[in-house]
């Protein structure tokens, strides 16, 4: 296997008609990383990896691989291995069949063909499996089956598009795991383009979130959860709270902000480095980072107030949507045996950590 | 895809359109040519002018007309209504209408009409019986009668199968969402099944009408002249190839088939509903009454009688000795199979080579259309769909003549035989005429092969090229058999074209052995044995590919992903 | 190096296509039906080993267009058909080429009318007349009596079971018209043949049509010529054959096309149709024809009609300078007033029939004035005697068909004949119509 290769996308833009499907992206990924390409649909990620396979063709920009530029080269010549969202393994094949076509293309001998099939086979768990056809094998099975016959060649770089959507919850989570196993044993280069933003942070090492045929951030789960760049980022990656307002200096100086929020209210955050004195921003912070009380409790946090308008009870924690001024804020509280509960239409306080917010320009 | 088209799909895209070209637009416009021009090679409508003054000429226009839109009609009484039992209702009869679907077409339709003529002409079985029984007589035979009574049976499964297929099409949800919000019984077809199987319903009925319109076997055996496809041909053969009426004649066949042709296709338009299919489709299917079962199946039984009324007459005529003035023959014999025999393997393997040929080469180019028109940007590839569609439209009498005109003094390479009278003439004539057939099978079949199949392919390492070898053709193979049979049949069965270039009689195919030896005063006993020869062989053929067919789909369907 | 087998196995599969061409093959051009050129086939075959019989079939007309514009060199060697006009068409356009074959014993003379052509461009082969034939079972079954002479048509009884061709459409109806015509005279004969025709059922495309009609029962009554009916009667169809008195005896011809691609194969076939072996087939029951070599009749069956020996009572003189000249007239005036108007002609017809049965029950003077009028508008030709003797008029359908402002004169006067025809016959029936109120 190859000891992975770096993949660099330089200044790629592609236009379908008038419609701007992607807008100058630069993308750097490391030779063997587990990449994540992330965005809702119509974001532009699938047509990127498109362009690495060379089904599509950048109007702009070069793409290399290990150095190499393969922008004018095609398909057939890129040795980059693609997974398809409908697996698209031929009926009239057998597994084994379908496993062995690229090694055919490359004219290799036919014991050899055996042999790398049979290994690839034992890769992903089927070899039992060789002689049947893909319509008698369950979803995961086919979705092993077309791995299988990308990884048997021995691709430079990996690509998956949305390889897990088509599989059921249970199995998608249990697949992804193998995924990553497997990535880390071949250490070949992947890009892994997914929707579900559970999915990207849970396998990739960095994600590139895009929006719009525009990349929004680029960086590590934690990055993007933690400091997300903009308000897309920050709405994308998990649940948050957004509230805009304005900074001011706190009354009495000292080392405070005061943040007024156009629906909560004053909030007084510590000065943080980063934050302007002044100025329109927005804040956010994530549900985990607010206690919900009787009363305001910890003078280390910033408390507001607000009736509590729904209840959502998910297993591990309570998660409440609490109405504070004209703000809809959202607090997860840890849900133990004996835990308070707070119901619908009761009259809380809500406590934010001010070292979990994060300022946000406008 | 990689680049904007590569040079290799426009070279053969221009080879496709050489061909289409050279052997379909050419000769056609030649015919046209001489309707516009003088002697001296002046442009006129005078012959035009001409023609309208004619009164057997407008009245052969309005007979043409009138007996292709009764055809469409009677068809559609046939058609219809069986249709909508089959996929209604919970129907075991699905296998008869299957088989109603085949049957008139595997017979040349001259055929048929000669021996309709025995059953039910003036003085045939059923006249006869009539006149003992009632003293009554049904003239159903007698002229523009007897052409529309012989192409409704021949041609309504045109209407049937596509009806059948649009109903079956219908998505589960569209009718309960209907039923849902209060629709029932005739109103709901009426508002929501019939008009969401209507692009079926027209697709079959513009082909038959082109089809009856531009017929020249059947009106010709049944002695109707004053059509427009019989007056083309007898002016253009008997007053020689010169006579400028006989051009008008074929400029109005062209002319107006392919109008008919392009109003279907716009209304057709933009009416896709079928290819949308999310969930469950079919309609929903109902149990039948006793009494309504019984009616269902008497309706079909008749139709089915009806629809072999002219096989079980070719077989009675081959049997016989002398079959006149009787409800049947009195004297059997095997005689006439055994005077066809010597000349009918001969006859057989020329039909043999010229159609298989043909549908050979329709195939080939039918599937290089439809993946220049499905998987490539090369611009102009909507033109050869298109190019290669209207060939529908030309009728084979115009394009008989054509050739006959275009490649006059042609001679084949290497040989002293002219490209006229010799075989190739006719496996270029057939293709060029079937291919829309084998385009609309590649078509429907390319379309079932999703792209990422051959993406996939070619991410592995294989070029274009192979990737359709082992890939995009295998999974096709079903439609484009599908194809290769349909434009077979249809070519060795068919008579306008042939009866135009047959010169040699060791050159004939069978369509036109059967018509020869229907002009012997001795009897049409062989040329009837020879019709049963040809529709047996077609008829098993075309079963052995349908079992083929049905088998590998299935084997197919294991094999697709969930 | 790699193009030669390429070459080859192209060559070979073009002459696939083209079928094979031996040096020994002689292609002929016909209109006769498969069992005589069949018959023909074999037995030459038979008798000249290493010969192979190509046969083109095709009707007259076409296959006169067909010599015509196959290019010299590459024509069919010979020519073979019924009608004589159209090789007299041949041999003026120079397509025919002069030949002797030799045989001995065959008369110059059928009656008046030459076998073999005076100039020597085409031979006679085969004879042939023309009559009535009929089926059996139909006429007894609509109690008809069978006829004897076209005459004989022109009975109310037979209205709507006779059928018939037309002569633009068969050589040998055109024949048989014109036998009529100058049998009868011009006026006379068109009188019949309305007459006649307007008892039909039928006016068919092609002469095949009517035997075929009479002989599965379709039609009760038809003209045909005389192999026609005497083949059908032979091979077991309840039909019969009669010749009239008006009728006359034509060779079928036989020539050798200018610009053969094989002459003297063409030279061998002819010799061998004229010689008394190939004379012989045509004694063949599923052919029936009269063969040109008197000495044939020797081994003939009983009852074999026999032209030579002066059973067949052939009034007409026929004179085909006659017939050449006033062709394309006689053929267009048929079609327009006959073929085109069938239906008005015979609704004309039903009237006066209709007419003629009440007024023998009730005489009426009137009526029969009336009648007589509807007579002789739906009985009389559009076109006087005179005027077919008219050069002029007579050119007028000689020009070139292409000639975009002939062709409007002809279709013009065509029209007019239609017209006046279809005019005629509606008012025939009013008039036949009146004359039956009357009667009553």
């Amino acid at each position: 296997m190859h000891a992975g290769v770096k993949v660099q996308i330089e200044h790629v833009a592609l236009a379908f008609g008038s419609t701007k499907v992607l807008r100058d992206i630069d993308l750097l990924i490391e030779p063997g990383e587990f990449f994540g390409l992330l965005g809702p649909s119509g974001c532009g990620k699938s047509t990127l990896l498109r362009i690495i396979a060379g089904f599509n063709r950048a109007q702009t920009g070069r793409v290399r691989i290990g150095g190499e530029d393969i922008t004018a080269v095609p398909p057939w010549n890129r040795n980059v291995g693609m997974v398809f969202q409908s697996y698209a393994l031929w009926p009239h094949m057998s597994v084994a069949e379908n496993v062995a076509f690229g090694l055919e293309e490359r004219r290799l001998p036919r014991s050899e063909v055996r042999r790398k099939v049979a290994e690839a086979l034992e890769l992903v768990g089927l070899a039992a499996f060789a002689g049947r056809r893909p319509g008698q094998l369950s979803g995961g099975q086919q979705q092993r089956v077309a791995l299988a016959r990308t990884i048997a060649v021995e691709p430079r770089v990996l690509l998956l598009d949305e390889p897990l959507s088509n599989l059921d919850a249970r199995l998608r989570v249990h697949m992804r795991r193998e995924l990553v196993a497997l990535q880390r044993k071949l250490g070949v280069t992947t890009l892994f383009v997914t929707h579900d933003q559970e999915e990207a942070m849970t396998t990739c090492a960095r994600i590139a979130l895009m929006d719009q045929g525009v990349i929004q951030q680029v960086g590590t789960p934690v990055d993007l959860f933690d400091r997300p760049a903009n308000r897309f980022v920050a709405e994308f990656v998990g649940t948050i709270n957004l509230l805009h307002g304005r900074l001011e200096r706190a009354a009495g100086g000292g080392d405070g902000v005061a943040f007024l929020s156009e629906s909560a209210g004053p909030l007084s955050l510590p000065l943080a480095e980063g934050i302007p004195g002044q100025g329109e921003a927005s804040i956010a912070f994530r549900p985990h980072g607010v206690l919900v009380a009787e009363r305001a409790s910890d003078a280390a946090r910033v408390w507001l107030s607000g009736t509590v308008t729904e209840r959502e009870f998910l297993g591990e924690f309570v998660r409440y949507h609490v109405r504070a001024g004209t703000a809809d804020l959202i607090a997860d509280q840890p849900h133990y045996f004996g835990v308070r509960d707070f119901p619908r239409g009761a009259q809380v306080r809500l406590g934010i950590d001010p070292g979990q917010v994060r300022l946000l320009q406008r | 895809m990689n680049s904007r088209f590569s040079t290799a799909q426009a070279a053969v895209a221009l080879a496709i359109a050489a061909f289409l070209v050279a052997f379909l637009v050419y000769p056609v416009l030649t015919v046209v040519y001489v309707a516009f021009t003088n002697a001296d090679g002046t442009l006129t409508f005078g012959h035009f002018a001409s023609f309208m003054q004619i009164s057997l000429m407008r009245e052969s226009f309005a007979n043409s007309l009138y007996v292709a839109l009764m055809t469409v009609l009677v068809c559609s009484l046939i058609a219809v209504p069986i249709a909508y039992f089959t996929v209604r209702f919970d129907f075991r009869g699905a296998v008869l209408v299957q088989t109603l679907g085949v049957l008139p077409l595997i017979m040349p339709a001259f055929v048929g009409a000669s021996a309709m003529q025995l059953l039910f002409g003036r003085s045939g079985s059923v006249n006869l019986l009539l006149s003992a029984w009632f003293d009554v007589t049904v003239p159903i035979m007698d002229g523009l009668n007897g052409v529309i009574f012989v192409e409704s049976l021949h041609y309504f499964p045109f209407i049937l199968m596509n009806l059948t297929v649009a109903l079956a099409n219908i998505d589960t949800a569209m009718e309960e969402s209907a039923q849902n919000l209060g629709a029932s019984g005739l109103r709901l077809f009426r508002r929501v099944v019939f008009p969401l199987a209507m692009p079926g319903y027209v697709a079959g009925a513009s082909l038959v009408f082109i089809k009856v319109f531009d017929d020249l076997g059947t009106p010709l055996v049944l002695n109707v002249t004053n059509m427009l496809a019989p007056q083309a041909y007898l002016r253009v053969t008997s007053i020689g190839i010169e006579d400028p009426i006989g051009y008008v004649i074929c400029f109005l066949l062209v002319g107006f088939s392919i109008v008919a042709m392009w109003g279907s296709t716009l209304f057709l338009r933009g009416r896709e509903y079928a290819t949308l299919q999310r969930g469950a489709t079919g309609l929903a299917r109902r149990r039948l009454s006793p009494w309504q079962t019984a009616f269902a199946y008497a309706w079909i039984v008749v139709v089915l009688l009806l629809v072999l009324s002219p096989h079980i007459g070719v077989l009675l005529l081959s049997l016989s000795k002398v079959w006149s003035f009787s409800v049947v023959p009195e004297i059997y014999t095997l005689d006439n199979y055994a005077t066809v025999f010597t000349d009918s393997s001969r006859m057989i393997g020329n039909t043999l080579l010229y159609c298989g040929l043909a549908a050979l080469v329709d195939v080939v180019i039918g599937t290089a259309i439809a993946y220049l028109v499905l998987r490539t940007r090369l611009p102009g590839r909507q033109i050869l769909d298109h190019l290669a569609t209207v060939a529908l439209a030309m009728p084979g009498v115009v394009l008989g003549i054509g050739y006959l005109r275009a490649f006059r003094g042609i001679e084949l390479p290497f040989t002293d035989t002219a490209l006229t009278a010799s075989g190739l003439i006719f496996v270029l004539a057939y293709s060029v005429r079937r291919l829309p057939y084998a385009l609309r099978s590649c078509m429907a079949a390319l379309s079932q092969v999703h792209v990422s199949l051959e993406e996939s392919a070619q991410n592995l390492g294989a070029t274009r090229a192979r990737s359709i070898r082992r890939i995009v053709v295998p999974l096709m193979a079903g439609g484009i058999l599908a194809g290769f049979v349909t434009s077979f049949v249809t070519a060795a069965v068919e008579i306008s074209e042939t009866i135009l270039l047959t010169s040699r009689e060791s050159l004939a195919p069978m369509s036109y052995g059967i018509y020869l030896y229907m002009q012997s005063i001795a009897g049409r006993g062989p040329g009837a044995a020879l019709g049963v020869i040809a529709v047996v062989m077609v008829g098993l053929g075309s079963y052995a590919s349908h079992r083929y067919l049905h088998g590998r789909s299935i084997a197919l369907e294991a094999g697709r992903p969930g | 190096m790699a193009l030669r087998p390429l070459a080859r196995t192209l060559t070979i599969t073009l002459a696939c296509f083209a079928g094979q061409t031996w040096a020994q093959q002689v292609t002929v051009i016909t209109s006769f039906p498969k069992e005589l050129t069949e018959a023909y086939k074999k037995a030459f075959e038979a008798r000249h080993p290493g010969a192979r019989v190509e046969v083109l079939n095709k009707g007259t007309p076409a296959a006169v267009a067909y010599v015509r514009e196959t290019a010299a060199g590459s024509r069919p060697d010979v020519f073979w058909a019924s009608a004589p006009d159209a090789f007299e068409v041949l041999a003026k356009d120079g397509l025919l080429t002069k030949y002797d074959p030799g045989v001995a014993g065959i008369p110059s003379k059928i009656g008046n009318y030459p076998i073999n052509d005076p100039q020597g461009y085409y031979r006679g082969q085969a004879l042939a007349g023309y009559g009535i034939m009929w089926n059996t079972r139909y006429l007894k079954a609509h109690k008809l009596t069978e006829p004897r002479e076209w005459a004989d048509l022109v009975k109310p009884v037979y209205f709507g079971h006779v059928a018939l061709s037309s002569p633009s459409r068969s050589g040998t109806t055109h024949l048989t018209v014109e036998t009529i015509l100058q049998g009868e005279g011009w006026s006379k004969g068109w009188s019949q043949m309305l007459q006649i025709c307007g008892n039909s059922a039928a006016i068919t495309e092609r002469s095949f049509g009517v035997p075929d009609g009479v002989s599965n029962g379709q039609y009760g009554i038809g003209l045909v010529i005389d192999f026609f009916g005497l083949a059908a009667q032979n091979s077991g169809f309840p039909v019969g054959f009669v010749y009239p008195s008006v009728t006359a005896i034509v060779p079928a011809n036989i020539g050798l096309v200018n610009g053969a691609k094989n002459p003297e194969a063409g030279k061998r076939f002819i010799q061998y149709t004229l010689s008394p072996e190939g004379q012989q087939l045509l004694l063949d029951p599923k052919i029936s024809r009269l063969p040109v070599l008197p000495e044939t009749y020797k081994q003939a069956p009983l009852g074999y009609p026999d032209p030579y020996g002066g059973k067949i009572r052939a009034k007409v003189n026929f004179d085909s300078e006659l017939s050449d000249s006033r062709y394309y007239v006689v053929s267009s005036m048929f079609d327009q007033t006959i073929t085109f108007r069938h239906k008005e002609l015979v609704a004309a017809t039903r009237a006066i029939h209709d007419a003629t049965t009440r007024l023998a029950a009730k005489p009426n003077a009137q009526a029969q004035r009336l009648l007589a009028e509807a007579r002789s508008l739906a009985f009389e030709p559009v076109v006087g005697e005179d005027k077919t003797r008219d050069k002029e008029f007579l050119a007028i359908f000689r020009q070139s068909k292409k000639d975009a402002q002939a062709t409007k004169r002809v279709t013009a006067l065509e029209e007019h004949w239609s017209n006046e025809a279809k005019k005629n016959y509606a008012r025939a029936v009013e008039l036949a119509n009146q004359a039956a109120a009357l009667a009553k």
